[in-house]
């Protein structure tokens, strides 16, 4: 069960690079955010149960829902669809697929070198990396301001699956620290979000140019 | 004590926000200043102790706590003025004095916490704090400079965490998850070196756009640019310095271990590309602001150079930064003035400052003086250690490299500094109300106190400092 979620978490990575509907972007969200809750339940339901509760409620109710349509009532759907992306369509694609390959490869070879114990650790580290460089990738790849906000959802997915692999340590510190990490850049960005909607005419990140030396 | 100021923090940035009187606003803000005062005085008895689980009075989390009283301390009192000239609108001053309050707070435990995941936690509060404090202009600028700043700070921090998970992943090998710094650094010769270098690269990466070096220097320039000039203060000096300890508690905590040399290399490969950028800028750049941001990257440059050298640079590092927040604050105070003469930020409608505003000209010199390394500013000193330790490693061609960026960026300075000093320019207006001698001796103190270290470097400066370097390797 955790390969095929793993598996559907690194399809929705791919997806991402192809989407070009904004609201796509928080439907994929709201995905990604039932898939880690699965995960989640999986790997550290041998943690005591507030713990667990504490955990699933994190990636369920806040990853899955809230942020999802806290994102969509910010831009008030008026962002449909996002422009001036460099790299365009299947190439995006492609470079993301590479990008999983790459990540695949590297954490295999780690594997060895760390002497990682438990083989699905590998795994987690190939979807937990690749997210981390998609998110980085979809940053530098669009100008708007609401698919920045979604590349720092999907690194902070990766950091999330990242923890996973260090199974039931110390959950309560990590999700906390996640929890605390989105909490507060989602809300706060969002809050600016609508502050430069003001300002601009459209959410283009090609706009934020007045500071210059 | 440190629970009960940290409780106090949150409940006065809280009473701080409700209150829409400016003066009750300004006074809650001193009140806080006189807290952190009563914990010094509590603290300082207690130095190099153990306080609690998460919490240790650690003498360099002391010495930039005393430079966090004072900036605090001299930023207040100049944002009054600021208010005052500017009519600021009561509600932004008490979002402001709040999120100095909650800004401060954060510092203060990326000071003296023990543990490397509350540390995390308190950078990403200074994130938060930070992010108020430079949308207080409310203007397009400030929206541009606090939507990178934090969008680039998320990052940042999210990459530091996955260095704090990767330590996670070393200290699960070796059969215990702990934390603590005493742990880790107990426990880091048996921790898987790869591992190890991984965290130490994601910290200093993510914590870089703290300290202002590469790779995510820019956002920090546009915040100092955007920001009102005490809050520039407060970036270039005490985040800066927080910024620094949260490198330092890791790289203390692995020098131990074999990685001790990769670390100094990597510590050197940013020093000397950040200082690189900033010779770049420094040339190109017209606004007064943003001059002396890049002349913070600077600094934040050397430090790391002189702390990759070891022995001797661990000491010119601190002192360094000890007397760059003093001299740095003095100089962003300065421009606030200077912005309130000329109406203007960039260096071609600033002219004869010395003549028109004798005070700020003369803090203005002895600020440039000061920051050049020219005697008897105690930069001098540092630099020279720096120096000292390059050479002492036999690192000749760093130091060949170091000093010709350096002489570059005091070239790209003095040009601008000397003309905005000197001068004559047709400068459109000139107000002179806007000149406050009351102001300027304040911004002279710092600089003074930075002459003084200079000459005569104080013992209890010089003790302190090697008191807290002693448990780096020799």
């Amino acid at each position: 069960m955790i390969n095929f979620l793993i598996v559907l978490f690194i399809i929705s990575l791919i997806y991402l690079a192809k989407v070009e509907m904004v609201k796509s972007y928080f439907t994929l969200m709201a995905l990604q955010g039932v898939l880690l809750f699965g995960l989640a339940y999986f790997e550290l339901k041998e943690i005591d149960l507030i713990h667990l509760i504490f955990i699933l409620l994190e990636t369920l109710v806040f990853k899955a829902i809230f942020v999802p349509l806290f994102l969509q009532r910010v831009t008030k759907n008026r962002i449909h669809r996002h422009h001036n992306v460099p790299i365009k369509g299947y190439y995006s694609v492609l470079i993301t697929s590479a990008i999983v390959i790459g990540c695949f490869m590297i954490s295999y070879e780690i594997h060895d070198e760390l002497n990682v114990d438990a083989d699905h650790q590998v795994k987690y580290f190939t979807a937990a990396i690749s997210s981390i460089l998609v998110g980085l990738f979809i940053a530098i790849n669009n100008r708007d301001l609401v698919t920045h906000l979604i590349s720092y959802l999907v690194i902070e997915n990766g950091i999330f699956l990242l923890s996973l692999a260090l199974g039931a340590e110390m959950p309560m510190f990590v999700n906390s620290a996640i929890l605390l990490d989105i909490f507060t850049s989602v809300l706060i960005m969002g809050i600016f979000f609508n502050k430069m909607k003001d300002y601009f005419q459209n959410a283009d990140s090609g706009q934020l140019s007045q500071l210059k030396d | 004590m440190i629970y009960l100021f940290f409780i106090l923090t949150a409940a006065a940035a809280i009473l701080t926000y409700f209150i829409r009187v400016r003066a009750f606003s300004h006074a809650m803000v001193f009140l806080y200043i006189g807290l952190m005062i009563v914990m010094a005085v509590n603290l300082w008895p207690q130095a190099g102790q153990i306080l609690n689980e998460y919490f240790y009075s650690d003498r360099l989390g002391l010495i930039f706590y005393f430079i966090l009283i004072i900036v605090s301390l001299f930023s207040a009192i100049h944002y009054v003025k600021f208010v005052e000239d500017r009519n600021v609108k009561v509600s932004d001053v008490a979002l402001h004095n709040a999120g100095t309050i909650f800004f401060t707070g954060a510092i203060v435990g990326v000071l003296f916490t023990s543990h490397f995941g509350i540390l995390w936690a308190f950078m990403e509060a200074t994130t938060l704090g930070a992010s108020v404090l430079i949308y207080h202009n409310r203007n397009q600028d400030a929206l541009e400079a606090t939507w990178k700043y934090l969008y680039v700070c998320s990052i940042g921090i999210a990459i530091a965490f996955a260095g704090v998970l990767f330590l996670g992943f070393a200290a699960q090998q070796a059969g215990h998850v702990n934390f603590s710094f005493t742990a880790i650094k107990a426990e880091a010769s048996h921790l898987n070196t790869v591992w190890l270098k991984a965290c130490f690269l994601l910290i200093v990466t993510g914590f870089s756009v703290k300290m202002g070096l590469v790779p995510l220097f820019n956002v920090d320039i546009d915040a100092k640019d955007a920001s009102p000039s005490q809050v520039g203060a407060s970036l270039s000096s005490v985040l800066m310095n927080a910024g620094f300890i949260a490198i330092y508690r890791f790289y203390e905590a692995f020098s131990g271990t074999s990685i001790l040399p990769w670390m100094n290399k990597l510590l050197m490969i940013v020093g000397l590309l950040s200082l690189f950028f900033a010779a770049v800028y420094v040339l190109r750049v017209k606004n007064v602001k943003r001059m002396f941001a890049y002349s913070s990257m600077e600094h934040a440059s050397l430090v790391m150079i002189a702390f990759s050298c070891g022995g001797l640079g661990y000491f010119a590092a601190i002192l360094h930064l000890v007397m760059h927040s003093l001299v740095k604050s003095s100089l962003f105070f300065q421009v606030s003035q200077m912005h309130r003469i000329f109406s203007s930020k960039l260096d071609e409608n600033i002219g004869s400052y010395l003549r028109v505003n004798p005070l700020g000209g003369l803090v203005m010199l002895l600020g440039f003086l000061s920051i050049i390394a020219m005697p008897p500013s105690g930069m001098l000193i540092s630099e020279l250690y720096m120096f000292q330790a390059l050479i002492s490693k036999n690192y000749w061609w760093v130091a060949l490299i170091v000093l010709l960026l350096v002489l570059i960026i005091i070239y790209g300075l003095a040009v601008k500094m000397l003309g905005i000093i000197f001068l004559k320019k047709n400068t459109a207006s000139i107000n002179m109300q806007g000149a406050t001698p009351y102001e300027s001796i304040m911004q002279l103190v710092l600089i003074v106190i930075v002459f003084y270290i200079g000459l005569f470097r104080p013992d209890f400066i010089v003790d302190t400092i090697l008191i807290a370097i002693q448990t780096l390797p020799a």
